[in-house]
Parts: structure tokens; C-alpha cells; sequence
């Protein structure tokens, strides 16, 4: 099949480094999300799938064809760009139909499939228009037709709904998981946005600062988040992290103490417990947080404790009473509960007991 | 109150827009008034018979037409190769990378800044050494040297303007990248060009220095030497002809000015403009 | 550098787009720069282009010339006072085209005239207004008493000085008004908003808000203009020739003369090249003090 492989890939611009040696596998038909904050070599590696970038080392394949050297034009992707790059001098039909067109795909034949494509996104109305009369959401459809009309191996969309307003950021976000399904095609999809790589993609690929953090499913890279970066990165408000010391079977921190067994040895003595805000219970339990900060948003209260110096984000039903300056008794959920290495930031596979009040 | 105001600043303003256009003016009126009029102290501020003769004149008895003639196929040529010149080099200097890329930009500048007066003698010489002096052609070359860097510096702003995604787009939709310059760059860049070329035809249309060192015959001889040639020549200096001359060398410039002025101000807003 | 063979075909691309670019500007302005230089080492006479080795002889005449010194002075005169006409014309025009007044696209249009104008035109036109006896400029001056009688506009000093100026004022001015417009249209008026507030008067508005906003774009319009002031020859030798003598002969003057009147191609080509040397080292201390004002500025 078409599988999307990088091996080795390394992009430098001058002496500055991009992508530290990515190694990926996009299967084909898959829906992948390259994941990670602005700078981390994400749109990097997607313009060079695209060949619109050249690798400074490493291959890149398209199903057994090794595409470093292959024009753009000749790779079979269809791209979505941040800004559209829709034609401006062009009617919305001839920006469908200008890579049927640079194919050499004769006109009858252009015009039946610019209209299916046209069809598809609700274009039909807008076809003489030019890009400058539409819409936001309607260019952003605009720039779509122009990828699915030349049925291409893989589309590459690079930050496709980021210009677009919230509500209909939300409802495009649904149409993209719906034309996946019903086109089968590999998605390879860049976003600084979480939400929308945790609710699309098959699989996410984070990315920070030119090196692959982590390639896995969404629900993985949620409960099960390779290094501290990724534990951070996903999910908001983000994780909490204890730094403390592990000592006979038990993680102690000034504000809590709880009995861990690590799986595998061979990490180092300073430790890192990650515990996600959802994962607190309030209200009762053997730990106590001074009450600093309460944020009411309607539905809940994000609250900031300070547990003995260092603080912790928690949700808090929106009904309950919370003074500033008070003591809140909390509890972890045992079964919820991430142990990093300090340094290397590598997580630690571990099973955890129930939380013990400070010693 | 406000009102007052209002008038108080249009009269003001206007008189000094009237100010600065009274010379112009002042030439066109000229243009049209009898020889002996000219001479009537007091002066008569609009002309009592207005008269066309000079422009009949300068056309039937000067060599005024070849002039223009000259002048036009001076500046359309210098036009046309600079403009085809540029438009391909500041499209390289804006999506292309390859070395010492930054450095020919710089290089840009500073010709752009360069005295015509410096490369004038060596220019002289290269033209009497290759045997095209006395030549339209010898200007057409010689104007490039302000010419093209002027319109690649111009260019290269309009250029920088349009998005690499357009280019990048095309790429992808399958166009190689001279098609991409074609479909997708060219037609973004048309405003930007046509300003470009209406500051090389203006600035190949004025142009004195290179014409009056470069060239000594009529046949070669464009506008801006040959009338002042008229002025010189003349035993007694013909006032009305001379403005009648200098109102048709400013015929090209009021077309430009009359259709194309937005062409104008965004050529000064991309990149500052010659003198 | 690029190792991959489309990044290399891309930059071959991109070498032969630029190469008849390269091409031209070797042939027409590198080569002849590069002579301009050589050819100062040589005294040539100009009909015969006989030359003969001087090495930096024309320099060493060109310092001890009393005409070359002179010719220096007026250059850096007529530069100074014509490009501050030129800037405060220009500013307060530009603040008037930006107020709102009746067919402003056509006042735009009429002020902008002149700058586009030819040279040749614009001298013919002044040199009618400024001739002695059926000159209207005469004409108006006498009836409103401003003179006794009739002025010599261009054959005597200063006033020969003091009409290039005008002159050159008149048809460079509008190149500040288009720049400063510009800018002036792209000023936010909450800044003026913000200042109205805090009490400021229309003066100390133009002081404290107008003026820093504009001084960016008058630092380029302040190079370009004296660059190009510094080395104008059409007007100023339309006009005046030089004339009276050498009262008002700058150093493109000078280098024409010296290589068509006095035929000598080389010593024309030493004054050139000094001229060049001149506008660099001001270019360059101009840039400094300029870049230095913008990082205190920016303090």
C-alpha cells in the first residue's frame, strides 16, 4: 500500500537544526496529527512530505517510491495551506481545477469532477466567484475541493482551521473527520491545537523542538504520555508534577506520600509524580492545599493550591465553597497517577498505593 | 464656526496647490498665446487670441517629431528589456536560494544609488569601442544602468508581497516552478509591473545627461536634447515654441497621470522612487 | 551547499533567471565603474582618447584646485539648503493633502507634477519665469514693490545660488509629500485620541505624536533625496550652466566640463571618483548616526 515513511530525517536551515533524525510510519488510510507548540518542526516536516522542503539528510518514501528528489507536483499529495493559498486572480472553479488542469486532464472531464468536488463541499453556488468574495469558512472549502478533486494517495493540511472563528472551527472539525471516513485517504494533519488532534487523528505524532516526543493513539499519549514534555503538552489546565524522591517503595513530597513500585530499574533518585487535575478528588483524603486562586467558569472552578511550595491545579464542582487563603483537603486517584525520571523526563512505568499524609 | 473653517483651509490649500502647479500652467498658457504677445508689458495673464501656429510649427518646421519618434522608441525599448530583465531577476533574487543571493541584493542598492555621472566616460568609451555610439541603441543601453537596478529594487518589493504559499500551492498542484511563475506569480504581479514600467518609460522619457554625452545627431537625438538644442541654436529665443515643445513632452506623462495614477502611488509606496 | 538534486535544479533555475541580470550589470555599470576608476590614473584627451599614465597625478592636481574645492562647497550648498526646502515643503504640504479638502486627488495629482516632469521642461518653464524682461516672476515683483527693478535671476550671485535651490526644491519636493502621506495615513488615530486627552494642542500634537511616527520614513527620504540632490546635473546645468563662472558649478558640472569643455576624460574621471568617495563616506557616517538615534529611540 501507500505507507508514508520518514527514515533518518534530519533538516537544517543554515546552522540552525529543524528536525533532529525523525523516523515515522504513517500507515495508509490513516488520520495522523503532528502535534507540538510553534517551532518544533511540524510544518518543517510536512512541507517536506510535501516537497516543498528538502531534507538535509534521511529519506522520505510514498508507498515504495522514495520521494527526496520527486517534485511536488509528482508526489500524488494534495495540500491544505494555513492561508488557503487560494488563486486570487482565479474564479473558485479554476482554483479546483488548476491541478486537473496541470495534469492534462481534458476540459469535459475537469468540469464533471469539479463539479462532484463542488457537490461534496456545498461550493455549487460559489463556483464564479473569485477567493476575495468569500467567506473564511468558505475559502477554507475552497482550498479543500482544490485537494480532493485530483483524488491524491495522502492530503497534508497544514493548520487548516486555525483562521477560522470557534464555532465554526468546531463544525469543520467534524467535516474533516467525515470526508477521512468517507475517503479512505491518509490524513496527515499539523496543529499546535490539542483538542483538535485529540478529537481527529487515528494517531498523534508530538513534536518539540525538532525531535519526535511521542507516536501514538490519542487515548495513549493521554494516559500514558512518554516524557514529561508530552505530559505537559496534553491536556489542560496541564498536568501537575510533584518533584520528590523515591525511597522504600514510597514517593514522598513535602505535602504527600505515596507507596510506588517501578516496574524497571535504572532511573535516577530524583522523581517527578504527575497528576492530572481531573485526577484530584476534594473535599476529603490526607493531603491539604492552601487555597490561592479560584477561576469560576460556569460549569467548574479551576482552583491553584499550594501544596507545601509548589503549586497544583485542581477542578472544583462550581458549587462549593471556596475561601481564598482556606485549607482544602484533597486525595489522588491511585490508579491515575504518572512517575517521570527528573532528569531525563522519561516516564517510569509504576504501579502506585493510595496517597499517605506527609510524614 | 465650523464652517468658516472649512472655506478658510480649502482657499488656502488650494493657493498653495496653485502655487505649485503656476509654472505649468503658466507654460501651457504661454504655449498658446502669439509671439508678439509675449512681449506686451503689462504681461496679459490669458492670452487675448489663443493660437495653436506654434504647435503647427514645431511640428511641420523643427525636427520635433523625430525627436519624438526617438524619444518614443528610446524610452518603449529601455522599457520593455529592463521590465522582461527584472521581472525574471527579482523573481530569482525573492523565491530562489543559492548563494551570494543576499549579496546581489545589496548590490542592487547601492547601483540603484550609484552618479550616472561616474559611468558615463567609461560608458562613453565602450560605445565608441564597439562602434554603436550616436545610436538609439547606445541609450537604450545606457539607461539600464539606472533603469534596471531601479525596477529589480521596485520588483523585488512588489514581489515580496505576494505569499510563498501561492507558489508553494502550485507546486503541489503539480505546476513546475517556471509554470508556478507563469499561472500563479506573474498575474499577482501585474500591478506592481505595470508601475514598474511606467517609472522606467518616465524615467527613460526625461533622461538628459546620458543622451547629451552619448549622442550628437538628430537621427539618434531624443526630446530632452533636442529641444534644449532649439533653445541653444536659436538666435532669438522663441518663448511660445519652446513651451509648446515642452507642453508636448509632458503629453505622455498627463495620459499617465490622467489613467494610470494609482500605478504611481503604489510604485512609491513599494520602494521609494529616482530622481 | 545543496545537496539534493531538485534543491540543485531549483538553484540552477534561480542562477539562470538572475543571469541576464548579472550579465547586464557586469557590461554597463560593474566594467564601467571599474574603469571610471582606471581611467582616472591616465590624463586623455578626449578627441583623439589618447591617454597617458599619471597614476594619482589627477588627484594630487584635483587637491590642490582651488575650482575643485569650490566646486565641492556649492555641491554641498545647493544639497543642504535645496533637500531642507525640500523636506519642509514636503512635511507641510503632506499634512495639508492629508486634511480633508475638495477635489484632493486632483491637488495630490497637480503637486505631484513637477517631480515627474522632465527636467528639461521644468528649466525651460523657470527660465521663461525668470527672464529679465518679459519674465512674469519680474513682472509680479516690481508691481507689488517687492523689487525696484527688474532682478538677474541666473547670471549673478547669489541669486544664480538661490534659483537652482528654488528650483530644485520645486521639482523634488513632492517625492516628501508622496512619502510622508504614506505614512501619515497609516498613523493611528487613537494615538491623537490619546494625546487630545491627556491636553495637547495641534502643535504639540505634530511635536510629540506626528513627527516621531514620521522620522523612520524621513531617515530613507533624507538619504535618497541628498543622494540624489548631491548628484544632480540636469537642472543645475540647464539652468545655470555653472554660471556666472563657477558660482554655482557642482561636481557633476565640473566633470562634464572637464571632459567635454577642457577635454581631459581622466581628470573628469578623478573628480567622478572623489565625488563617489565623498557621497560614500556620508552615506556611511549618515547610516551611523542614524541607527545609533534609532537604538536611543528605541531606549
Amino acid at each position: 500500500m501507500s505507507d508514508i515513511v520518514f527514515s533518518g530525517v534530519r533538516k537544517a536551515f543554515g546552522s540552525a537544526i529543524a528536525l533532529h533524525g525523525l523516523d515515522l510510519t504513517i500507515r495508509s488510510g490513516e488520520f495522523v496529527s503532528l502535534l507540538g507548540p510553534s517551532g518544533c518542526g511540524k510544518t518543517t516536516t510536512l512541507r517536506m512530505l510535501a516537497g516543498l522542503e528538502f531534507p538535509t539528510q534521511g529519506t522520505i518514501s510514498i508507498g515504495s517510491r522514495v520521494v527526496n528528489d520527486v517534485p511536488p507536483g509528482k508526489r500524488d499529495i494534495a495540500m491544505v495551506f494555513q492561508s488557503y493559498a487560494l488563486y486570487p486572480h482565479m474564479s473558485v472553479a479554476e482554483n479546483i481545477a488548476y491541478p486537473l488542469k496541470k495534469r492534462g486532464m481534458p476540459r469535459a472531464e475537469r468540469e464533471t469532477r469539479v463539479k462532484a468536488a463542488a457537490e461534496t463541499l456545498q461550493l455549487g453556488a460559489l463556483l464564479q466567484r473569485k477567493p476575495r468574495q468569500l467567506s473564511g469558512g468558505q475559502q477554507q472549502r475552497v482550498a479543500l475541493g482544490r485537494a480532493l478533486v485530483r483524488d491524491p494517495v495522502a492530503f497534508l493540511l497544514d493548520e487548516p482551521l486555525s483562521n477560522l472563528d470557534a464555532k465554526l472551527r468546531a463544525h469543520m472539525r467534524a467535516e474533516l473527520i467525515e470526508l477521512h471516513r468517507s475517503l479512505g485517504k491518509t490524513f496527515v494533519y499539523v496543529t499546535h491545537d490539542q483538542l483538535e488532534a485529540m478529537t481527529m487523528s487515528d494517531r498523534i505524532a508530538v513534536m518539540n523542538e525538532g525531535v519526535l516526543q511521542q507516536f501514538a493513539t490519542p487515548k495513549e499519549v493521554y494516559e500514558a504520555p512518554a516524557n514529561t514534555f508530552v505530559a505537559t503538552f496534553i491536556g489542560s489546565p496541564s498536568m501537575n508534577m510533584f518533584e520528590g524522591a523515591l525511597a522504600d517503595g514510597v514517593f514522598s513530597h513535602p505535602a504527600l506520600r505515596v507507596p510506588v513500585t517501578p516496574e524497571a530499574s535504572g532511573h535516577g533518585s530524583r522523581l517527578l509524580l504527575g497528576v492530572r487535575p481531573e485526577d484530584m478528588t476534594l473535599g476529603a483524603g490526607p493531603l491539604n492545599g492552601t487555597i490561592r486562586v479560584v477561576e469560576p467558569s460556569g460549569h467548574e472552578t479551576i482552583v491553584l493550591l499550594d501544596f507545601a511550595g509548589t503549586t497544583v491545579t485542581v477542578r472544583a464542582p462550581p458549587d462549593m465553597p471556596l475561601g481564598i487563603g482556606s485549607v482544602l483537603a484533597c486525595d489522588v486517584k491511585s490508579s491515575r497517577l504518572h512517575l517521570f525520571d527528573a532528569v531525563s523526563g522519561l516516564r517510569i512505568a509504576a504501579r502506585f498505593g493510595a496517597a499517605l499524609p506527609p510524614a | 464656526m465650523k464652517m468658516v473653517r472649512r472655506v478658510a483651509f480649502n482657499l488656502f490649500a488650494w493657493s498653495v496647490v496653485g502655487l505649485v502647479a503656476f509654472p505649468l500652467i503658466w507654460m501651457v498658457i504661454t504655449s498658446v498665446k502669439p509671439q508678439f504677445e509675449l512681449f506686451r508689458i503689462p504681461p496679459t495673464f490669458l492670452p487675448e487670441t489663443v493660437t495653436f501656429e506654434h504647435y503647427w510649427t514645431l511640428i511641420y518646421d523643427t525636427p520635433f517629431l523625430k525627436y519624438m519618434r526617438n524619444s518614443l522608441l528610446i524610452a518603449f525599448g529601455t522599457t520593455l528589456v529592463v521590465i522582461v530583465v527584472a521581472t525574471l531577476g527579482a523573481h530569482s533574487l525573492v523565491r530562489f536560494r543559492y548563494p551570494g543571493r543576499e549579496r546581489l541584493a545589496q548590490l542592487v542598492l547601492f547601483t540603484y544609488l550609484l552618479p550616472s555621472v561616474v559611468l558615463v566616460l567609461p560608458l562613453y568609451l565602450l560605445m565608441v569601442w564597439v562602434g554603436i555610439a550616436n545610436s538609439l541603441f547606445s541609450l537604450v543601453v545606457a539607461y539600464t544602468t539606472f533603469a534596471l537596478p531601479y525596477a529589480l529594487w521596485l520588483l523585488r518589493s512588489f514581489m515580496q508581497g505576494i505569499p510563498d504559499d501561492l507558489e508553494a500551492a502550485a507546486l503541489v498542484d503539480g505546476a513546475t516552478r517556471m509554470e508556478a511563475f507563469i499561472d500563479v506569480i506573474l498575474p499577482q504581479a501585474l500591478p506592481g509591473i505595470i508601475s514598474t514600467s511606467l517609472f522606467t518609460f518616465i524615467l527613460a522619457w526625461n533622461e538628459y545627461l546620458f543622451a547629451l554625452v552619448l549622442v550628437n545627431t538628430d537621427e539618434a537625438r531624443p526630446l530632452t536634447t533636442g529641444v534644449m538644442n532649439m533653445l541653444i541654436s536659436s538666435f532669438n529665443i522663441e518663448w511660445s515654441l519652446l513651451m509648446a515643445a515642452s507642453v508636448m513632452m509632458s503629453l505622455p506623462l498627463v495620459i499617465i497621470f490622467a489613467f494610470l495614477s494609482s500605478y504611481l502611488t503604489r510604485g512609491f509606496g513599494a520602494g521609494g522612487v529616482k530622481g | 551547499m545543496a545537496t539534493n538534486p531538485l534543491d540543485r535544479r531549483y538553484a540552477l533555475l534561480g542562477a539562470v533567471l538572475i543571469a541576464p541580470t548579472i550579465l547586464i550589470f557586469s557590461a554597463v555599470i560593474i566594467y564601467p565603474l571599474v574603469s571610471a576608476i582606471y581611467l582616472s590614473l591616465f590624463t586623455i584627451f578626449t578627441p583623439t582618447l589618447r591617454g597617458q599614465w599619471v597614476g594619482l597625478g589627477n588627484y594630487a592636481e584635483l587637491m590642490a584646485s582651488n575650482e575643485f574645492w569650490r566646486s565641492l562647497a556649492n555641491t554641498f550648498i545647493w544639497t543642504v539648503f535645496t533637500l531642507t526646502l525640500q523636506i519642509v515643503l514636503g512635511i507641510a504640504v503632506a499634512l495639508m493633502l492629508h486634511q480633508n479638502m475638495v477635489f484632493r486627488s486632483l491637488a495630490r495629482s497637480l503637486i505631484l507634477f513637477p517631480y515627474f516632469v522632465s527636467t528639461v521642461v521644468a528649466v525651460l518653464v523657470w527660465r521663461w519665469l525668470f527672464n529679465d524682461l518679459y519674465g512674469i516672476l519680474n513682472y509680479l515683483a516690481l508691481i507689488s514693490g517687492l523689487l525696484q527693478r527688474p532682478l538677474d535671476w541666473l547670471g549673478s550671485m547669489p541669486n544664480a545660488m538661490i534659483s537652482i535651490v528654488l528650483v530644485g526644491a520645486w521639482k523634488y519636493f513632492p517625492f516628501v509629500v508622496i512619502a510622508v502621506l504614506a505614512r501619515l495615513q497609516s498613523i493611528p488615530d487613537q494615538l491623537y485620541e490619546a494625546a487630545k486627552m491627556d491636553g495637547a494642542g495641534p502643535i504639540a500634537r505634530f511635536f510629540d505624536v506626528t513627527l516621531p511616527q514620521l522620522k523612520e520614513v524621513l531617515v530613507v527620504v533624507i538619504l535618497l533625496r541628498a543622494i540624489w540632490d548631491f548628484k544632480e546635473f540636469d537642472l543645475i546645468y540647464l539652468l545655470t550652466g555653472g554660471g556666472p563662472v563657477i558660482s554655482t558649478q557642482t561636481l557633476p558640472l565640473m566633470v562634464y566640463k572637464e571632459a567635454f569643455g577642457l577635454n581631459d576624460m581622466g581628470r573628469a574621471s578623478a573628480i567622478a571618483v572623489s565625488m563617489m568617495l565623498v557621497m560614500l563616506v556620508f552615506m556611511v557616517l549618515y547610516l551611523r548616526s542614524a541607527g545609533r538615534s534609532e537604538r536611543e529611540g528605541a531606549r
